[in-house]
């Protein structure tokens, strides 16, 4: 505990020191590479970091109560394909392809949820397992991975992800909903205060009287189904459904949603920690490809960025 | 628990059935393997997956290792996702100093090696030092080491061609191939050290309750620390069975690496018969996850399937052993 003697005044800033270093980021951003601050960059920044903060939002749920999901990409991708379905053999209205899109990721929630609290399994090991059938449906199902492309798409759907309320890109709003869904949900009610006890004390939280294993199977349904707004907006940008496309975001949404809680006083994963986490990738990401380096120097440059701010940040937990 | 033991009821029988249940649902279906697939058991398919399931095998023991030591809670207890990425870091590195540098094998170790167990070193700095949680931990250097690697090896496959390397790959010692006895000395080692020194009970004792551990005066930052470099030491010698296996680096080979390690190394736990990860159930999780891969390609079935039927298989493995720990509740 000696082993870092920091002087008073440092206490205070390394209790905010990840907001700093975003901070700093900003600044040193906008006066390495001009074009950085301009509106549409930062708008950039937002609608580029739409789908991984939906993604990340589900994580901090399920993370919350205790568990882990590897399958959000699973989650992602069935979202996906469902609503392609629903709008290209069916013909149906847009707002049924998003119907649709909810059903076939609850579905992927549902067997996480039969396999965790109906069959006793581990999170990690039981979605790692939704993982592996989950890829293997996609390769089956597409023939081998090649993407399903649909460029006569009906407008309602593809504004989902081109449109725009007021000027703002539509993949923000969306986000930004659920954002709001989520932080009313997880801060805000008393199913999020459950959730809550379940994650610090599953036992506790059984002999206080709370149905653990249903929570738990509503969390890991909730959360799969809101992957699925991320896979319609995948969807509607592209005009086609990639095949295992959601896998990229699972490391991300894990790193966000720790980096979130990082900032919590008890380091637990919170909704608008989470957001900043999101937001920290973004800019890194963002910002380092305004800087115009190589690809391979970017990619070292941005882990290394995230180790040095992890670092600073878990300071605090020696100061304070 | 205690029940059973003193008072065995009827249902003793099945409970013992089912307290194996693990290891006899994989043994039938090696069984199964052994019989339909073409040439499942003969020595030259034996020793391809003893060859092939060499990195993954010293990946899950370092693993185990420091999963004993922080607990088996995936999101707050012990696990290093960066082992993957340091190994191939350590393979980019030997094969950039061997190939591009045109440096001997003695100078090509000494860069490569020390790297990987720098990368462990830095894992211990952030989880012990600074507190950070070890998944947060461990995925943020995984992000940093893969960079790096990307950075060093310009993103590019090396081709490497040196003797001793290629002995690794295609040698053997007395018929066992010499990448499984790299696998075997780090898995003999790692085993000693967890299961049969006092530093290993006290590490187990760490694991278990990290609170109680302490109280009781164990020094548990030094010892969770130390798992860190064991398994940095661990990925240093997977480095180079990754190396001889693919004759050079090439970038992205961690990615398929890093399930199959945790994997390996959680469903090694369903053999043991309290659950928990040891260091040879790591071992057989690892020959487990190859075995059926291989069986599966020499069944020829469909390679769409193989992911989905093997995580079904996987599956049931761990409802067994799930089943198991609710009849004995």
């Amino acid at each position: 505990m000696t082993a870092f003697a920091l002087p008073r005044f440092v206490a205070p800033l390394l209790r905010h020191s990840l907001i700093l270093i975003l901070i700093a980021l900003l600044v040193f951003f906008s006066i390495q590479a001009p074009a950085f601050t301009a509106p549409t960059n930062l708008l950039t920044i937002l609608e580029s970091s739409a789908v991984l903060l939906i993604v990340a939002l589900a994580m901090t749920l399920i993370i919350a109560s205790g568990g882990i999901d590897l399958s959000v990409g699973v989650a992602i991708d069935f979202g996906a394909v469902f609503a392609l379905i629903a709008l290209k053999d069916f013909g149906a209205p847009w707002y049924v392809a998003i119907f649709a899109a909810l059903a076939g990721a609850a579905l992927v929630g549902a067997f996480n949820a039969l396999l965790i609290v109906g069959l006793g399994i581990r999170p990690f090991l039981a979605t790692l397992g939704t993982f592996f059938i989950g890829s293997s449906i996609q390769r089956i199902y597409t023939d081998g991975g090649g993407p399903i492309a649909f460029r006569r798409m009906e407008q309602g759907f593809r504004d989902l992800a081109a449109g725009n309320i007021a000027g703002i890109p539509m993949e923000i709003v969306i986000a930004a909903v659920v954002l709001v869904g989520y932080y009313l949900l997880l801060e805000r009610t008393n199913f999020g205060q459950r959730v809550h006890a379940i994650g610090l004390q599953p036992r506790a939280a059984r002999v206080a009287g709370i149905r653990v294993g249903r929570h738990v199977a509503v969390v890991f349904i909730l959360a799969a189904a809101s992957c699925a707004l991320g896979g319609v907006i995948l969807a509607a940008t592209l005009r086609q459904f990639t095949p295992l496309a959601g896998q990229s975001y699972l490391l991300d949404a894990i790193a966000a949603t720790f980096i979130g809680a990082s900032i919590h006083p008890r380091l637990r994963p919170n909704v608008p920690g989470t957001l900043l986490g999101v937001l920290f990738l973004g800019v890194v990401a963002n910002g380092l490809n305004l800087l115009g380096l190589d690809f391979n120097l970017k990619s070292a440059l941005s882990g290394l960025i995230l180790v040095g701010a992890l670092a600073l940040a878990g300071l605090r937990g020696r100061a304070g | 628990m205690s029940l059973a033991i003193s008072a065995p009821s009827s249902r003793a029988w099945l409970a013992g059935l089912v307290s194996h249940a693990a290891l006899i649902v994989l043994t039938l279906l090696l069984a199964y393997l052994a019989l339909r697939a073409p040439n499942f058991l003969d020595a030259q398919n034996l020793t391809a997956i003893l060859r092939q399931s060499a990195p993954l095998a010293i990946l899950a023991c370092g693993l185990s290792v420091v999963v004993i030591g922080g607990g088996d809670d995936v999101v707050s207890g012990g696990i290093d996702l960066s082992l993957p990425a340091a190994a191939v870091l350590g393979a980019g590195i030997i094969s950039y100093q061997l190939s591009v540098a045109g440096s001997g094998l003695g100078t090509a170790l000494l860069f490569g090696l020390p790297a990987v167990l720098a990368v462990g070193a830095a894992n211990s700095l952030l989880v012990v030092g600074i507190g950070l949680t070890p998944l947060l931990a461990t995925l943020a250097t995984s992000v940093a080491v893969s960079g790096l690697t990307k950075l060093i090896t310009s993103n590019r496959r090396i081709n490497v061609s040196n003797r001793a390397i290629d002995w690794v790959r295609d040698g053997d010692i007395g018929g066992i191939p010499a990448s499984m006895l790299l696998a075997l000395l780090v898995f003999a080692g790692l085993a000693f050290l967890v299961h049969r020194t006092r530093w290993g009970a006290h590490l187990q004792a760490i694991g278990a309750s990290r609170a109680v551990a302490s109280l009781t005066g164990l020094p548990t930052r030094k010892s969770v620390a130390l798992s860190y470099g064991l398994a940095a030491a661990a990925a240093a010698v997977a480095a180079i069975a990754i190396l001889a296996r693919g004759s050079g680096s090439s970038p992205g080979s961690e990615e398929p690496l890093l399930l199959e390690m945790v994997l390996a190394t959680f469903l090694g736990g369903a053999f043991s018969r309290r659950r928990i990860v040891t260091v040879w159930g790591a071992l057989l999780g690892a020959v487990l996850v190859t075995a059926l891969s291989t069986g599966f390609a020499l069944l020829q079935v469909n390679i769409f399937w193989v992911s989905g039927i093997k995580g079904g298989l996987i599956l049931l493995v761990l409802v067994a052993a799930a089943l198991d720990e609710r009849l004995r509740r």
